[in-house]
């Protein structure tokens, strides 16, 4: 009796349980699909919405440009478009719900895919877009979310942010043809492979007598460092960038990628550790201190201005400041192996782009205006004045050089976009942790040496997992 | 007459003592005057020192401040906390200066209760309450408001009484017996007696209201999210990080007036606090 009373109650518990989630799914896909019947296509009138943009565009004087045109074209519906005036970086989480954040906003896929979760932003009607079949599924997949078996678009694909390696053609050996091109296309080897980077910048080094130096970057920011990860076998989270519960940047063969890091900051200095050389690069670069650094298209202005600065002329550094695609790396891991051949360097990248606020009293007038906003003149326009990399293919195609090539290599899977999950906030400060103390290695001598070893490397990167791991799931 | 003799012992005790005193200055100094350097700076870059020091020096970075506003507008962040910290000390002095004259002169049940309340309250720091404070100041639509900030500015300041019920203190309560025989009231002792003899607590009680507000960064972060009513604290900390010289020469400008004011009324501000200090 007692028995058959349990598997009654156990029944009955299981149901309930069934019931509970089939419940909560269906109110979070209730509430996911509310927030796109909020576009029922008729703009509403005297809205005045309220833009959040980054601030290259404002500085610039795109998102002038692109306000003055959205209100000349909506004048006869008076609305209305206006800079929302707040930091690029607002938190919509913290803003949103007392009203005070803006209706639409600019940000990367990292950030703007935290808002899903607690549903600050809205679901968009991606196919209605006219850019939508004209951005690759990468781009798109950095927008995506499935809710409750139901996949849904939250932002539209503007700008494909990837590393691109800068140099300064002028200071190329002089005998560059006859002793730097191996493979004899035209292109000086050190900025086509890392292990003649490696090898050149240690001759600037040791000639330079520590005030000239070939490549340098600070390894303290993931963003430009876990690439060297994923190009053997490392990678963030699991089932492409979804699954927080593997985290895998110990996977592979990562460790080869943290000796590369370890070997390049022997051809640098010590600003190799701390931030203080990304701000420096500019200027670094213009008066000749750095040959060759890497960061993001979008800060090419930045070092026009220090050149220009220095007394070069126009011509002379659009000549001489050249930008590419990262080199190669080694198949071996080490910088001075070329034995195993080479890979392609496989660095983190993110896809910028426009949400919706759920707060927004004018949603239709909102994606009225993201419509306008992602259209082929304006990302034109936009790749014109901020020299952005358009996430629209046609426009990609169009403009070509640079644009061209990290389309490429996002589509080639050279380019890993930032998860677009919450759990990715948790995995910037123990990876900054560990680049810091790798770089700092190279300057460490004797017993100090930490990381002598491959399999010391690998420990690390497992604590590494392990520390994120624990950081996202210890509370929940 | 017969010179007094410098004994070596006390030669070398002074000599220690100075040294100290140097190296002290020194390190108290130096980011200072690395800062106001920096923020003469011609090229505008940190990075393109030589050493600790800038190669060339001019005005640019004090121009820019001041004239290229479409980013940065500096000159209207000055303005918000001329604006705040004024009105803030204008009006956390007279909270201050009224809690503490009546801790002084008038005994009311838990008059002990409530001071040790406040000297514990006054303990904790201002952050603690962010959360709750961000919620009722959106309760009340102070949020993007400066009024917001001033209200909670002058409404903490009592919480610092002591010090002005200390001078109050040492103000003889004869007087007050005098005047009521007189036929004065409460207010008219307050206002006629008390506060001409307090005008170095008053002074410093501005002072110290003023600065608070003036260099505060956490509570306009958190209220203010308009561009246009940040604070210099704020704006100088949403600069871009290429704008070095431009933040050496907002955080040299800020200076310029609490400085001034420091200057200026010094003589009453050693007054007030040593005044404070002594109970009769």
């Amino acid at each position: 009796m007692s028995k058959n009373l349990s598997a009654v109650v156990a029944h009955i518990a299981i149901l309930l349980a069934v019931f509970i989630v089939c419940g909560l799914l269906s109110s979070v896909a209730a509430a996911t699909d509310a927030g796109a019947a909020k576009f029922t296509g008729e703009l509403e009138e005297n809205a005045t919405l309220r833009v959040l943009e980054n601030d290259t565009a404002i500085k610039q004087g795109y998102l002038a440009e692109l306000i003055a045109a959205f209100n000349e074209e909506y004048k006869d519906y008076h609305i209305t478009v206006q800079d929302a005036n707040m930091d690029q970086y607002t938190d919509l989480e913290n803003d949103g719900p007392y009203g005070y954040g803006p209706d639409v906003l600019y940000q990367a896929n990292d950030r703007i895919m935290r808002y899903p979760d607690g549903k600050h932003i809205l679901p968009l009607p991606a196919e209605e877009f006219d850019c939508y079949d004209k951005i690759s599924e990468k781009g798109w997949q950095a927008y995506r979310r499935t809710v409750a078996g139901q996949e849904y678009t939250f932002g539209i694909p503007v700008n494909v942010q990837g590393p691109l390696l800068y140099y300064r053609k002028d200071l190329l050996p002089e005998n560059w043809e006859s002793e730097w091109d191996d493979d004899g296309d035209g292109i000086p080897d050190m900025v086509e492979y890392w292990t003649d980077m490696y090898r050149f910048s240690k001759e600037i080094k040791e000639g330079g007598g520590g005030k000239k130096f070939g490549y340098m970057r600070s390894f303290l920011e993931p963003y430009f460092s876990v690439g060297y990860l994923y190009s053997y076998g490392g990678y963030t989270f699991g089932k492409g960038n979804t699954d927080p519960s593997d985290i895998g940047h110990s996977k592979g063969n990562a460790e080869l990628g943290a000796n590369i890091i370890r070997q390049l900051a022997t051809v640098m200095d010590q600003r190799c550790i701390d931030d203080s050389v990304t701000t420096g690069a500019y200027a670094a670069l213009a008066s000749g201190e750095f040959f060759a650094t890497i960061t993001t298209p979008d800060v090419y202005t930045m070092f026009v201005d220090e050149m220009k600065a220095k007394g070069y002329t126009e011509d002379f550094i659009a000549e001489n400041l050249v930008t590419t695609y990262i080199p190669k790396l080694p198949a071996s891991g080490n910088l001075e192996d070329e034995s195993q051949g080479f890979i392609e360097c496989n660095m983190m990248g993110g896809v910028q782009g426009y949400a919706i606020s759920s707060y927004t009293k004018y949603p239709n007038a909102a994606l009225a205006f993201v419509k306008f906003a992602t259209s082929y003149e304006m990302i034109k326009r936009r790749n014109e004045l901020l020299g952005i990399v358009p996430a629209r293919g046609d426009v990609a195609d169009e403009v070509g050089g640079l644009s061209e090539v990290i389309n490429n290599n996002l589509e080639a899977g050279n380019i890993t976009v930032m998860p677009s999950i919450k759990e990715n906030a948790q995995i910037w400060t123990p990876l900054q942790t560990l680049f810091q103390d790798l770089a700092k290695d190279a300057f460490r001598t004797g017993a100090e040496i930490k990381y002598a070893t491959l399999d010391s490397m690998k420990e690390a990167l497992q604590r590494v997992d392990q520390q994120i791991y624990d950081s996202i799931f210890t509370l929940q | 007459m017969k010179r007094r003799k410098i004994r070596p012992k006390r030669l070398f005790g002074a000599a220690i003592t100075y040294l100290i005193i140097l190296a002290v200055c020194f390190v108290f100094l130096f980011p200072i005057l690395w800062l106001v350097l920096a923020s003469f700076s011609k090229t505008g870059s940190i990075y393109s020192f030589r050493g600790f020091f800038p190669t060339e020096y001019s005005f640019d970075s004090f121009v820019k401040l001041f004239t290229d506003t479409e980013m940065y507008n500096y000159p209207r962040w000055f303005l918000n906390t001329l604006f705040i910290a004024l009105m803030s000390s204008l009006f956390g002095t007279t909270l201050t200066i009224l809690t503490a004259y009546c801790m002084s002169r008038f005994r009311f049940k838990s008059r002990k209760a409530l001071m040790k309340t406040t000297l514990i309250l006054g303990m904790f720091p201002s952050f603690m309450t962010m959360t709750a404070v961000y919620i009722l100041m959106t309760q009340f639509n102070l949020i993007n408001q400066r009024w917001g900030l001033i209200l909670i500015y002058s409404a903490g300041a009592p919480m610092g009484y002591l010090t002005q019920k200390g001078f109050f203190d040492t103000i003889s309560i004869s007087i007050d017996e005098a005047a009521r025989i007189d036929g004065a009231t409460n207010f008219q002792i307050f206002m006629r007696i008390t506060l001409p003899l307090a005008a170095p607590m008053i002074v410093y009680t501005l002072l110290s209201s003023f600065v608070w507000p003036w260099s505060d960064f956490i509570l306009p972060k958190l209220l203010l999210k308009n561009k246009d009513l940040y604070t210099v604290a704020v704006g100088l900390m949403a600069l871009d990080n290429t704008e070095f010289s431009r933040f050496a020469a907002g955080s040299v400008f800020i200076a310029v007036p609490i400085v001034i004011f420091y200057f200026a009324l010094s003589k009453f501000l050693i007054n007030g606090l040593s005044a404070g200090a002594v109970k009769q």
